[in-house]
């Protein structure tokens, strides 16, 4: 099978009650039908803003997201939605997770080496020294010293806590890794340390990644195809170089021209979309298109429906009134509770 | 695998000389450098090693007695004085300091015991389960504490065991809401996601990952209710409401009260102990707060 994850029709609901017995109960979606597909040994991107759900969808994803979470989650054609006990524990050495905060990442009362461990107590039956073993090779795959196991984590700097991150996730020899920012509370420098580090364990171990970041800057070094989350709603899919070259979503175009670029040429190319407001409150929708209130090109349509996510072009999607689908596309176009993968 | 390649900024010198220090390390650290808590520790040594050696090198039986009641301290050869049937006070003071310092430490920890057990399960599971355990904690915080502790040790009998389990019964609800209050904290940290990622059930994530660093609060609350054990216990026993077979420093309260005015020293003299041997605990208790609380550590 080509296609490692696969999602389809992923929704996560949260119920937020007032406070008391007998309080009101509205229901928050998060994640709002989102399917996408991801190829063995690639790397997806997920990009967005802070409250698009793009967090969230990850970690549904890994089945680690609080809120009631319905539809598909495919990890090697294997549905892990429904998984329980020994099932979830087969989906856990196969799907792990590097987290954006390596200062609240990992348990601060545990020594690196216990951290590193952790997957391999809970999820293996090897032996102590097997497990020494695993620990040993990833502390130096991911460039820590063997003299630095006995430390604790706050013995450590922002980017060797990061590492500490990536050697835990290694451990039980994951095929896919879920990094949900994993650089954005780095420092430039330390950014691409770890950029390259990330890049090279992926050749190195064949991983799929899944890549959460709002900065399209990291994401252009890392990914294959890109999934652009706005309001918990995918609006655009594509291959890295379709979507980077050729943006068609207005929130897309906006985020790009966002990029700060350091090449003056680049840095004038095209005009800059600057967005204006605030996203729309989750709890209280719009019935149009959620992009629409900050949209600079919306058109009374875009209130009124929401936009399906349509394929374009070459397996592009993406879910706007006012994109032209090509001339043979529009035969493909479906509704937006059940998008359909070609 | 040797990678080598984009280490460059790792390798600072000064790493190599670190030490492994754990959090406890870097606490008593901390707690060394508090003088008061220093001194309290020091007094409650000597307290400790009074009641653990004491009646051993002072062999005289509280309970015998020895000399004519009322006997001032000093006089007679008896250090502390007799009681109001003549037995010995120094004797009665030493072993009367186990029973005090055992109920305490008893007492703390069934209070620690129950109210962990409430609290990190209404933390960390939330929802029904916690409005229950909530609402059954606010039932016991609502309950006049001495009264509702004399109530049970007038039911099920005036022993020592049952005077520590009422102490305990009537102080957890302090101890749950603490503990609780962290659970709810620490379970939204990204530590305890990323243990759910490497597979730990929930009762490795309460015991292992949460409560460990909920650890400190409760540590100190622990402290402070070794206090407080002791001196409800005095309380009870001062009502009458202990083992009479059974020497502690509330019961010599207890049993020389009436004489209050004609000898003072009877009640006076383990009231003193009573209050530095609490005064102590609450200095050790202040000084663990100070050394373990997270924010005055980054200061």
């Amino acid at each position: 099978m080509n296609d490692l994850i696969e999602v389809r029709d992923l929704s996560v609901h949260f119920e937020i009650r007032a406070k008391g017995i007998g309080g009101a109960r509205r229901n928050l979606t998060a994640v709002d039908d989102v399917s996408l597909t991801a190829k063995r040994g690639q790397t997806l991107a997920i990009v967005g803003e802070s409250g698009s759900g793009k967090t969230t969808l990850a970690l549904a994803i890994a089945r680690l997201a609080s809120g009631k979470t319905t539809g598909e989650v495919r990890i090697d054609g294997k549905d892990v939605v429904s998984l329980t006990d020994g099932g979830l524990d087969w989906m856990r050495r196969k799907v792990q997770v590097i987290f954006q905060d390596p200062f609240s990442s990992l348990n601060p009362r545990q020594r690196a080496e216990d951290i590193v461990r952790e997957p391999l107590d809970n999820l293996t039956t090897k032996t102590k020294a097997e497990k020494a073993e695993i620990v040993d090779r990833f502390f130096n795959a991911v460039g820590l010293r063997p003299e630095q196991k006995r430390l604790f984590p706050h013995q450590f700097s922002g980017g060797q806590r990061q590492r500490i991150g990536i050697a835990r996730a290694l451990s039980t020899q994951p095929e896919v890794i879920i990094c949900d920012e994993p650089v954005s509370a780095l420092d430039v420098a330390v950014q691409a340390q770890i950029i390259n580090l990330l890049r090279r364990l992926q050749d190195e171990f064949g991983l799929t990644y899944l890549f959460i970041s709002h900065d399209l800057g990291v994401v252009q070094h890392m990914c294959d195809s890109v999934a652009v989350m706005y309001m918990g709603k995918i609006v655009e899919h594509a291959d890295r170089l379709q979507l980077f070259n050729d943006p068609q979503h207005p929130y897309t175009r906006a985020l790009i021209s966002a990029v700060p670029a350091v090449d003056p040429d680049l840095r004038n190319r095209g005009q800059k979309l600057a967005l204006v407001g605030d996203p729309p409150n989750l709890l209280n929708l719009p019935k149009g298109c959620r992009f629409a209130s900050r949209c600079p090109l919306a058109e009374p349509r875009c209130f009124e429906t929401e936009p399906p996510l349509r394929v374009r072009v070459g397996g592009h999607r993406v879910a706007c009134h006012l994109v032209d689908l090509g001339p043979e596309a529009s035969a493909e176009a479906v509704s937006p509770s059940a998008p359909e993968f070609p | 695998m040797t990678s080598k390649n984009e280490t460059g900024p790792l390798n600072a010198p000064t790493l190599s000389k670190e030490k492994a220090s754990s959090p406890l390390s870097e606490a008593w650290t901390k707690f060394r450098a508090n003088h008061s808590a220093m001194v309290g520790l020091f007094v409650l040594v000597l307290i400790m090693l009074g009641a653990i050696v004491g009646p051993l090198l002072y062999p005289t039986d509280p309970f015998e007695l020895v000399w004519r009641p009322f006997s001032p301290p000093g006089a007679d050869g008896f250090l502390l004085g007799t009681d109001y049937i003549g037995r010995d006070l120094v004797a009665q003071m030493l072993v009367g300091a186990r029973v005090s310092l055992v109920v305490g430490v008893a007492a703390a920890i069934v209070t620690i015991l129950i109210g962990v057990a409430v609290g990190a399960l209404a933390g960390f599971y939330r929802g029904w389960v916690e409005e229950i355990l909530m609402r059954i904690t606010e039932f016991f915080q609502v309950l006049p504490t001495l009264l509702f502790s004399m109530v049970i040790v007038a039911l099920f009998g005036a022993s020592l065991l049952m005077i520590t389990l009422a102490i305990g019964i009537v102080s957890w609800p302090a101890v749950a809401r603490i503990t609780r209050a962290e659970f709810l904290r620490i379970r939204e940290l990204e530590y305890v996601t990323a243990s759910r990622a490497a597979g730990a059930t929930p009762a490795k994530l309460m015991l292992k990952v949460i409560l460990p660093n909920a650890l400190p609060p409760i540590i100190v609350q622990a402290a402070l209710m070794t206090g407080s054990a002791i001196l409800f216990e005095a309380g009870l026993s001062f009502l009458g409401l202990t083992d009479p077979n059974v020497m502690s420093w509330g019961q010599i309260i207890g049993s020389n009260r009436e004489f209050i005015l004609q000898s003072a020293y009877t009640v006076t003299i383990p009231g003193i102990a009573i209050f530095v041997a609490v005064l102590a605990i609450a200095l050790v208790g202040d000084g663990l707060n100070d050394a373990l609380n997270p924010k005055l550590r980054q200061r």
